[in-house]
């Protein structure tokens, strides 16, 4: 398929891994982190980093909105899911993501009507063939789903739906990534920036990462050619001695992003002062609620959410995982006690989590040649 | 994604940051949708409202059934 085949030629795949080898400079280690679950899941899939040398790290990033939910955002949900009368609606990834007693198909399983979507659209027309029942939609993602929300939030408000509304638990990307760069046990020497994010917000929102902290950022494709380029062309600026934002995947990311979805955006969502990221803690400014204009379709207004923080498993090191001091395979609990069909830790859950991605596709992981 | 409830061993929509390339079949001008084919011909209704000027056989970039950004037409 176009735009699909051609960025999986294995030849041109190896001869990619040829100049990233020419490029490494002996006895320097390089830690690239890549941001986005996407990515992750891509690496382990194909097994990029097995055609890296073994002083080229990669380390998985927070890009993976699922592993970022803490345990007691899920609690508010399955509390909101419980309430009469409602249909509770989520994509599949956040089904099985473990709250402090069970996740939302647990909940599910325990008679709560919680239903799988593809789509906020989907969640707008069960309102709409329902108009007896209270639907909420559990509303997660990065840049790259929030202006999927904002349009269906403008949709029920067009159509006057009265019961349909969104519990937002959106965020957005820059806040984690500068708690990254300020977080002293992580040094990193550049950044495989997050492809379909960049195609809502654009490359601008990266330029602080070069200008600020001196880290090279290559916003890059999913598929392995496009991957392996950006890896070759964050190696290109560090042995250059340059620190830019480059975009590797300008098939599809615009310098300047989407600025409709932006606006969509700006008028549905404002910013919350502060929002806990899995691992993380609280980020300022990291995380989307519903604006003024729009509380009446907000979730959290209309019903009673218990909003209890609750710390994650003493045994889980999702936080270490997340934040790349420590790869999947070095937690405690790794395919142990922790796997993707019984997840202590959101990093297990999704299959674009690092320790899912790693537990599916890498556990084999062979040495590598040391440059 | 699988049509199961939970996530299959391939991306999920949010945290594979997913992005689908699909063709458009027809356009609703006045709902502001559109149907879409992916490549196994799946067929979806998809929210064209960040898109200028959508026309049919173009080619979108569709994120949790919204149309992000428009990719090269094939000849």
């Amino acid at each position: 398929m176009k735009f699909v085949d051609e960025f999986r030629d294995a030849e041109l795949g190896r001869a990619v891994a040829m100049e990233i080898l020419s490029l490494v400079e002996s006895g320097r280690h390089y830690k690239l982190m890549e941001v986005c679950g996407g990515h992750t899941h891509s690496i382990y899939k194909y097994g990029i980093d097995d055609l890296l040398p073994a002083n080229v790290e990669l380390v998985h990033g927070p890009g993976c909105p699922v592993c970022v939910i803490p345990m007691g955002r899920v609690d508010d949900g399955i509390a909101v899911a419980h309430t009469d009368g409602v249909i509770f609606t989520c994509f599949g990834d956040m089904m099985r993501v473990p709250g402090s007693d069970g996740s939302l198909l647990d909940a599910k399983a325990a008679g709560a009507d919680i239903r799988m979507v593809y789509s906020p659209l989907d969640a707008l027309r069960i309102a709409r063939q329902n108009p007896e029942r209270e639907v909420v939609f559990f509303a997660i993602g990065f840049e790259t789903t929030a202006p999927s929300t904002a349009l269906t939030l403008k949709r029920a408000r067009a159509e006057h739906l009265k019961n349909f509304s969104v519990m937002c638990s959106h965020v957005t990307i820059v806040p984690p990534l500068k708690a990254l760069l300020e977080s002293p046990d992580l040094r990193l020497d550049g950044f495989i920036g997050p492809g379909h994010v960049s195609t809502v917000v654009g490359a601008r929102p990266f330029h602080f990462i070069p200008a600020d902290y001196g880290k090279p950022v290559v916003i890059a494709g999913f598929e392995p050619l496009d991957i392996l380029q950006a890896i070759e062309m964050i190696l290109r600026q560090l042995e250059g001695g340059r620190c830019e934002v480059e975009n590797q995947y300008k098939r599809v990311v615009p310098y300047e992003g989407n600025l409709r979805a932006l606006e969509v955006m700006a008028e549905v969502f404002e910013l919350r002062p502060h929002f806990e990221w899995r691992g993380l803690g609280f980020i300022s400014h990291s995380g989307l609620k519903l604006s003024d204009a729009y509380a009446d379709l907000d979730a959290e207004v209309r019903f009673s959410v218990p909003g209890v923080r609750v710390a994650d498993p003493k045994a889980c090191q999702c936080g270490e995982v997340l934040k790349g001091v420590i790869k999947p395979w070095e937690c405690k609990v790794f395919g142990t006690a922790c796997t993707p069909e019984r997840p202590i830790g959101t990093c297990m859950v999704s299959s674009e989590g690092a320790c899912a991605a790693y537990y599916n596709f890498g556990r084999f992981a062979r040495e590598r040649e040391v440059v | 994604m699988t049509g199961a409830d939970t996530c299959g061993s391939e991306h999920c929509i949010t945290c594979g940051d997913d992005g689908v390339p699909m063709q458009v079949l027809r356009i609703d001008r006045v709902r502001g949708l559109a149907l879409c084919e992916d490549e196994n011909g799946t067929r979806a209704t998809v929210e064209i409202a960040l898109i200028e000027a959508v026309e049919p056989r173009d080619m979108l970039l569709v994120h949790a059934g919204t149309a992000l950004t428009r990719l090269e037409t094939p000849a």
